[in-house]
């Protein structure tokens, strides 16, 4: 019986003793680093979610720098901040976003190659520890040793286009990836709709088509049309400015400088002037055939002259601001 | 060309001896006057001969035209717009009539049409759309049908005995509306006899069941032809008409050509004034009156005014339906004030176009003129001098921009210095003639496709790309030359077998259609085909995204054949006061690269105002030096 429970005993002061110190040994284990399984494992925690991880300067030293590892990653350093001002920094991010998704879903995806991204303001201190001063950059950091001259990718050369991307990554790891990028059906889907809304609208009018021969619905969706092109419409189609910008001394321009570009609200205002033209054109034509009040006909043409004088002087005046060099104006300056 | 060689031996058959030169040189002008008479006679028939004055006044100033039909412009279009409006006036009576003379006549001009100009493709598409508007709308009668199957048939037949359009009008999509409502117009026809003989309950399932068996049959054929490929799909070129955005991402040759740009507001307003105003009232005033000749009319209008917006070139086919239209509307308007100017009370000699009236009206409206004539004929008066007004000031704008912008020959340039005397720009001309003075006869120039008519004319040497190739391929070697470094450059110029070249520099005097200004242009060309996929523009720009010559400048750009070609000692050169040497005045900034040497060039000539650069390419060197 007593030797019972000195077994007992001594067990369970065995187990308290290993209940107590392995905390401590953890503890120690974390202070070092976390081994080489946690990491792969919340590094592909981490890729199921998002297909770049974004670093800052503690997970980079982490995850990129520290040894061991048996995985090696490609990281892009950007600087995609608004006032960086870097507009390529864009262009190279959304082709990296297509190299990792083409990886993410190809067939050689395994856990030995990771996508991450640092970006200035949140790791700048990742920036001066590897000297670097431009951006975007591309490096590859290997799983052994230190990564190489040739494991920056030479933009200068190749560019940053998805496929070149591809095959420096293929040069530096050996892992193909076919870069896939996603088709684009915004184009498709709006034409679809288009269709369904006018086959729909057909539909709910079948009883009554008359309206289809109604003149002046032509007669109104001609000079609508006739209004948009004139005023530059497919100018800003096809060439994208913008809707204003800001002149040198911070205030607002709503008129481009010169007769070479226009703003997108610069057509506007110019569909609006030559649609007030229109309407003094007329309102006087009306006035003159119209059999009706008299006074009320005479007040409609003078009225619809003063429109035609006055608007098309503003857009006289508009265009001579844009032209230098044209020598007439009338009412206005 | 044909056109001009018949007028030349015409004029010598009658004893004129005048050059060939002097003919080509006056064609243009002599067509557009032409072009005026057309002009009235088509208004008379849509509206009346009042109408057809004030446009045949409008289209004899518009700046529109004018600027492709200057005298020295030997170019299609010149003759194309007579040949247009030509065609139209005749379909127009055609439809009017419904006489085969008309059409043949009509098909006749046609095939003029289409041995002068590729824009054909715009009247046969319009024709056809403006029957079937017909026939939706329901004005499709006999007339209609005898017009458009002589002017198709006849048409079509002659359209194929050139050369260049061969087959074309059976096979390629641009023709098929045609063909279409050709095949739409005798089924018409046959529904309309079957109903004369047919009871009302036979003909609806007769009707129905026509219609859906046709339907399926034209559908399947299409598909099955488009398929195959036999019917090919709309080229390039008009395609990008349809899909402004395509020729941009797909075909940079294309989009490169400055008269292909989008049009912005202020070119239609610059080039058309008061009609850009006038034609929406137009619009109106044959909305108010439909008949045949005026629905042709709208949609002329409203498609011309669509590829207008597109493409800045075709600006030239808006133009007559611009003063067309602005002349319906004005004489419209003018018609019913003018009437109200003369203040007397006894109406007589009423205007001829006034047949709305009756004599009962007549009582009427001399009632209202003697109790209320005098503000009538104020406001009348009032109205009749503000539009004067308005066409004094179009001819004034008009007279304007001819004489400022269109008027300038381009190989001779002049500007103002500061105390208002003029400099002129001789370069062109000096560079050239040296060439043809100081070069073996059958040394090769390379220069960029813009001024291959130029060297080929006047320095009388062979060049390698000008206006006219159509070989996509060579002008893209000739990109990639101008665009990569100088040894590439170098190999690529033997294989050419290239002895000088030749560029064109601005930065001294601040001529911005200089070569720099081009270059992008040259590298997007030179990087669209196989060989020149090393050639990236994104490697010619700083990593900002910004197109620099300075410093600040990409590396790939400041070391390329055509940085240095115009650049060459132009380092220790002093452009402006207070800036320093090397100053680029059109870029604005001073270059990044000043001091080397060249390789595999020697300067071989710089005109005075170092506008135009010439280099001869240097020989191998001899082996073991």
């Amino acid at each position: 019986m007593r030797t019972i429970w000195a077994v007992a005993f001594a067990t369970c002061l065995a187990i308290f003793l290993v209940c107590f110190t392995t905390p401590a040994q953890a503890q120690q284990k974390r202070r070092e680093g976390l081994t080489l399984s946690e990491k792969v494992q919340q590094l592909t925690e981490m890729s199921a979610k998002r297909s770049i991880l974004r670093f800052n300067g503690h997970k980079f030293k982490d995850f990129v720098r520290s040894t061991p590892r048996n995985y090696s990653m490609i990281v892009m350093f950007t600087a995609l901040a608004s006032q960086r001002q870097c507009v390529i920094c864009r262009h190279a991010h959304d082709e990296f976003v297509i190299v990792a998704n083409s990886f993410r879903y190809s067939q050689h995806h395994s856990n030995k190659m990771f996508f991450a991204m640092v970006d200035f303001d949140e790791g700048p201190d990742v920036f001066t520890s590897l000297n670097m001063n431009t951006a975007p950059v591309f490096m590859h950091f290997p799983a052994k040793g230190k990564p190489k001259h040739s494991d920056t990718m030479d933009i200068q050369r190749v560019g940053f286009a998805a496929e070149s991307i591809a095959k420096w990554i293929t040069e530096r790891t050996d892992i193909s990836i076919r870069v896939f990028r996603p088709p684009n059906y915004s184009g498709t889907v709006a034409v679809a709709m288009l269709f369904a809304f006018v086959a729909g609208f057909l539909y709910l009018k079948r009883n009554n088509l008359d309206f289809l021969y109604n003149k002046t619905l032509w007669a109104f969706a001609a000079i609508v049309f006739t209004l948009a092109m004139t005023s530059g419409q497919m100018w800003n189609h096809i060439r994208g400015p913008p809707f204003v910008h800001k002149t040198q001394s911070g205030g607002v321009a709503y008129i481009h400088g010169s007769s070479q570009g226009q703003l997108v609200l610069e057509t506007y205002i110019i569909i609006i002037l030559n649609a007030a033209i229109l309407l003094g054109m007329i309102l006087v034509t009306e006035a003159a055939s119209q059999k009706g009040d008299v006074r009320k006909r005479r007040i409609l043409a003078i009225v619809g002259m003063a429109i035609f004088t006055v608007f098309f002087s503003l857009v006289l005046s508009i265009f001579r601001n844009k032209a230098h060099g044209y020598p007439y104006s009338f009412l206005f300056k | 060309m044909v056109t001009s060689a018949a007028l030349y031996h015409l004029m010598w058959m009658i004893n004129i001896t005048i050059d060939i030169r002097n003919v080509c040189v006056f064609l243009a002008p002599f067509f557009s006057s032409l072009t005026t008479i057309v002009t009235y006679l088509l208004t008379k028939e849509l509206k009346d001969s009042a109408a057809g004055l004030v446009a045949a006044a409008m289209i004899a100033i518009v700046p529109g035209y004018i600027s492709r039909s200057v005298a020295g412009s030997y170019d299609n279009e010149g003759i194309a717009i007579f040949c247009m409006l030509l065609t139209y006036y005749m379909w127009i009576k055609a439809v009017k009539t419904g006489k085969i003379f008309w059409s043949a006549l009509a098909a006749l001009a046609y095939f003029y049409m289409v041995s002068s100009w590729g824009g054909y493709v715009f009247l046969i598409n319009l024709i056809p759309m403006h029957v079937f508007t017909l026939m939706v709308t329901g004005r499709f009668g006999a007339r209609v049908y005898v017009a458009y199957c002589t002017l198709y048939c006849l048409g079509t037949i002659l359209a194929m005995q050139i050369s260049f359009v061969g087959f074309q009008p059976v096979q390629s999509s641009e023709h098929m509306l045609a063909l279409g409502v050709f095949g739409l117009c005798q089924l018409h026809c046959f529904v309309d006899y079957l109903r004369g003989h047919l009871s009302a309950s036979d003909f609806q399932v007769l009707f129905k069941a026509t219609i859906v068996a046709t339907g399926t049959i034209l559908a399947v054929i299409t598909g099955i032809l488009t398929i195959t490929g036999k019917v090919s799909p709309w080229t390039g070129r008009f395609y990008s008409l349809l899909d402004p955005s395509y020729a941009k991402n797909h075909i940079p040759i294309i989009a490169s050509v400055s008269e292909h740009q989008p049009t912005s507001w202020s070119s239609f307003y610059f080039d058309l004034q008061l009609l850009v105003f006038l034609f929406p009232a137009g619009l109106y005033f044959c909305f108010r009156q439909l008949t045949d000749a005026n629905i042709f009319l709208i949609l002329y209008g409203v498609t011309s005014i669509y590829f207008a917006g597109v493409m800045v070139r075709l600006m030239l086919v808006l133009a007559p339906v611009m003063c067309i239209l602005g002349g319906i509307a004005m004489s419209g308007m003018l018609n019913r004030y003018m009437k109200d100017v003369d203040a007397s009370p006894v109406i007589l000699g009423m205007p001829a176009g006034n047949l709305a009236q009756g004599k009962q009206g007549d009582k009427r409206s001399k009632h209202k003129q003697e109790s209320n004539f005098v503000m009538k004929s104020e406001i009348a008066t009032l109205f009749v001098a503000i539009m004067c007004f308005f066409l004094i000031s179009y001819t004034m704008h008009c007279t304007w921009v001819t004489s400022e912008a269109y008027s300038s020959p381009s190989i001779v340039l002049s500007a103002r210095s500061h105390d208002n005397s003029r400099i002129i720009f001789d370069d062109f001309r000096e560079a050239y003639y040296w060439l043809r003075m100081n070069t073996p006869e059958d040394a090769r120039v390379m220069s960029w496709w813009d001024y291959g008519y130029q060297i080929t004319a006047m320095a009388n040497r062979t060049i390698l790309v000008d206006n006219n190739t159509w070989n996509n391929t060579h002008i893209s070697r000739v990109g990639q030359a101008m665009a990569s470094s100088e040894d590439k450059a170098y190999a690529i110029m033997r294989e050419l077998d290239v002895n000088y070249v030749l560029v064109i520099f601005g930065g001294l005097t601040g001529y911005s259609s200089d070569d720099i200004n081009k270059f992008l242009w040259m590298v997007r060309i030179g990087g669209s085909t196989d060989r020149g996929a090393h050639i990236k523009e994104w490697d010619y720009y700083t990593p900002q995204g910004e197109f620099r010559v300075d410093k600040e400048g990409s590396p790939t750009l400041l070391n390329c054949l055509m940085y240095k070609m115009c650049y060459y000692r132009f380092g220790q050169v002093y452009t402006e006061g207070g800036r320093p040497p090397g100053y680029d005045r059109v870029r604005g900034a001073e270059i990044g690269n000043k001091d080397f040497e060249l390789d595999v060039l020697e300067e071989a000539y710089t005109s005075e105002h170092w506008l135009v650069r010439i280099y001869k390419v240097k020989d191998l060197p001899n082996r073991g030096l």
